[in-house]
């Protein structure tokens, strides 16, 4: 089995300014990823979604090997910066999936352009939170126990630099808002946008009962738990995950109509 | 000390059975059936009068020596017939199961008998996988996920979906949900390591059975020391320890009745089929292995009179740390009820009201 990502090829797009680095493999219809506090990281679990969509995961300005990002200041501009990348690339409507600090991001775009996302997919969003919760960090064995239900079932992870964490989590912390945000909740109850939210069960980073109250305000939300994963569900549980979140993407609401077939001998 | 009766429905055959598991349906006989579940709610009257705190059921198949395959049927007609006494429903097998009609049966059971059920969930015997085809090999990796599945349809308010590994729902919203708040207190059982966490992990009680007080005590001190880890102590009550008693007069009489009692279990598998059992199976005590197919007669770990017995339960309060005993009275298994209710009568009279303090 190659690395994860192997097919992904990169590529750039200019958006407000910044060089916007992406990720990209697959045919089909668009599905933007937006990724976390952690930065751009290809998992099994998009090689898996790019067989079915055209996947295209961006590295988000301030993250990873781009420039430090001292211009955006707040969420909900990013998230407008991430829509005009998408544009850039040519894609009027995409499907959207944020993670963790990239599902407040992908919530956020998501109100500002319901007309251009068809279907919302938040992995273990970090928009509702209780107080006190922090982004994991760290060294990579630290990072992994808060990331995994599992950290000894999956390859370590690889050392950030610390030039890279310090920017990085400066970003963070200015951008991420409140843990709870009366304005974005209030707009969620008006949010159009089929949305799934899923939670690994064994969420160490944001406690997965956060979902319930997506549920209990997006109109058109599904809650799916993630048995035995962790915060980082599609590198422990990449099956599983991308199996829900391309039935969900593909036939929204209708999703929970089973189409398992279970004839054993015809 | 709390005390449960485990009720086995037991059933007197008109004729002699084939010794081998299964047991042929066509060895069954339906008058005898009827009067297994007449007598059953009889003496569970008496159970209850005798002031028993708890009346237990389990899910056993295919055969004559344990009358109910569906715990959830016989606690349900049991709490229909019974006024104070709480059902511990000390089934059902959570492998072979629907998780989640388990989560809507035992929530629309507990609210029918006003919140007097106490439930068990288990991974079930080897023997028992025959009965609907399940991989012994999988059996430990469906029974958590279904019981962490169980807990999340009685607790979880808004509909959710599953995507587990071997269990996979789109919508789960149960209703009614259970009276007891947030459900019935539940308890793993079973000695292993996997079940000790499980429980641990999840604030639920812990249930032991038949091994010896220091053998089923490793399990219970395992436990322990795992609760303490996810920084919580149980109660007493949150240790139940199942158990064989034959009680008499005098010691003598006890041992006499011991030594009647047949050493072998009563119905055997074939050997060939055993051995496959015990290749996909895999038992332990507190991660200590253990032979998945116990091929003698279970142990009886409490005997002896009135005065002895309550010596051995002071021992195994101190030894076992079980806080509940939920036990099978003499004769183990057998079809002698008046034996039953003889020693019903004199556990009620000289060892019951002795063991409460302990």
């Amino acid at each position: 089995m190659s690395a994860p990502g192997a097919d992904f090829r990169e590529g750039y797009v200019e958006a407000d300014g910044f060089r916007v680095r992406y990720l990209e493999a697959g045919h089909g219809a668009p599905l933007v990823h937006l990724h976390g506090a952690g930065g751009l990281r290809l998992t099994p679990a998009h090689d898996l979604l790019a067989r079915r969509f055209r996947v295209v995961a961006f590295e988000m300005p301030g993250f990873g090997l781009s420039g430090e990002n001292t211009k955006t200041r707040s969420m909900a501009e990013l998230a407008s910066t991430m829509a005009r990348a998408a544009q850039a690339l040519g894609l009027d409507t995409f499907n959207l999936m944020g993670t963790s600090f990239g599902g407040t991001t992908a919530l956020w775009l998501a109100l500002q352009a319901p007309e251009r996302v068809p279907a919302l997919v938040l992995e273990a969003p970090a928009a509702i939170r209780p107080e006190g919760s922090e982004p994991p960090s760290g060294s990579p064995e630290e990072m992994a126990r808060r990331l995994y239900a599992h950290p000894e079932r999956l390859p370590a992870l690889p050392a950030v630099d610390p030039a890279v964490r310090a920017k990085t989590q400066a970003l963070v912390q200015r951008l991420r808002g409140p843990g709870r945000d009366p304005d974005l909740e209030e707009r969620l109850r008006k949010l159009p946008t089929p949305t799934l939210v899923l939670f690994g069960t064994l969420d160490g980073v944001i406690p997965p009962a956060m979902g319930r109250i997506y549920k209990d305000l997006i109109p058109g939300c599904h809650l799916v738990f993630v048995y035995d994963a962790g915060h980082a569900i599609g590198a422990e549980r990449p099956q599983a995950f991308a199996e829900v979140v391309g039935d969900f993407v593909e036939r929204h609401e209708a999703f929970v109509v089973s189409r398992a077939e279970t004839v054993i001998h015809p | 000390m709390k005390v449960s009766f485990f009720e086995t429905a037991r059933y007197c055959a008109p004729q002699a059975l084939p010794s081998e598991w299964p047991v042929p349906s066509g060895a069954y006989d339906r008058e005898a059936g009827a009067r297994a579940y007449r007598d059953m709610i009889a003496r569970l009257e008496y159970v209850e009068e005798l002031g028993f705190d708890w009346v237990s059921v389990s899910e056993h198949h295919y055969s004559p020596r344990i009358l109910t395959p569906s715990p959830i049927v016989s606690a349900s007609f049991i709490a229909a017939h019974l006024k104070k006494i709480k059902i511990a429903l000390l089934g059902p097998i959570v492998p072979q199961s629907n998780p989640v009609r388990v989560a809507e049966e035992i929530a629309m059971l507990d609210t029918l008998a006003q919140g007097r059920l106490v439930v068990g969930l288990l991974r079930g015997t080897t023997n028992e996988y025959l009965t609907y085809d399940l991989n012994p090999a999988e059996a430990r990796e469906r029974t958590d996920e279904g019981m962490e599945l169980i807990l999340k349809a009685w607790t979880e308010p808004q509909p959710f979906g599953w995507q587990g590994r071997h269990f996979q729902y789109r919508t789960i919203s149960i209703w009614p949900r259970p009276l007891q708040e947030p459900h019935p207190p539940t308890y793993a059982l079973g000695t292993s390591r996997e079940s000790c966490d499980f429980a641990a992990r999840n604030h639920l009680g812990c249930g032991v059975s038949y091994g010896s007080f220091e053998a089923v005590g490793r399990a219970t001190r395992y436990y322990r020391e795992q609760c303490a880890r996810y920084g919580w102590e149980p109660t007493p009550e949150q240790i139940i320890y199942r158990a064989n008693m034959l009680l008499a007069e005098t010691d003598e009489e006890a041992e006499a009745l011991l030594r009647q009692q047949p050493n072998q279990r009563p119905f055997t598998m074939r050997a060939g089929v055993s051995e496959a059992l015990n290749k996909l199976d895999a038992r332990n005590i507190a991660g200590e292995a253990r032979a998945p197919i116990v091929s003698g007669a279970l142990p009886t770990t409490f005997i002896g009179s009135a005065d002895t017995v309550v010596e051995q339960v002071r021992r195994c309060r101190d030894v076992v740390g079980a806080g509940v005993l939920d036990l099978s009275l003499y004769p183990p298994g057998s079809s002698d009820l008046e034996a039953l209710m003889r020693a019903l009568e004199l556990f009620g009279a000289k060892v019951l009201p002795r063991i409460r303090d302990i």
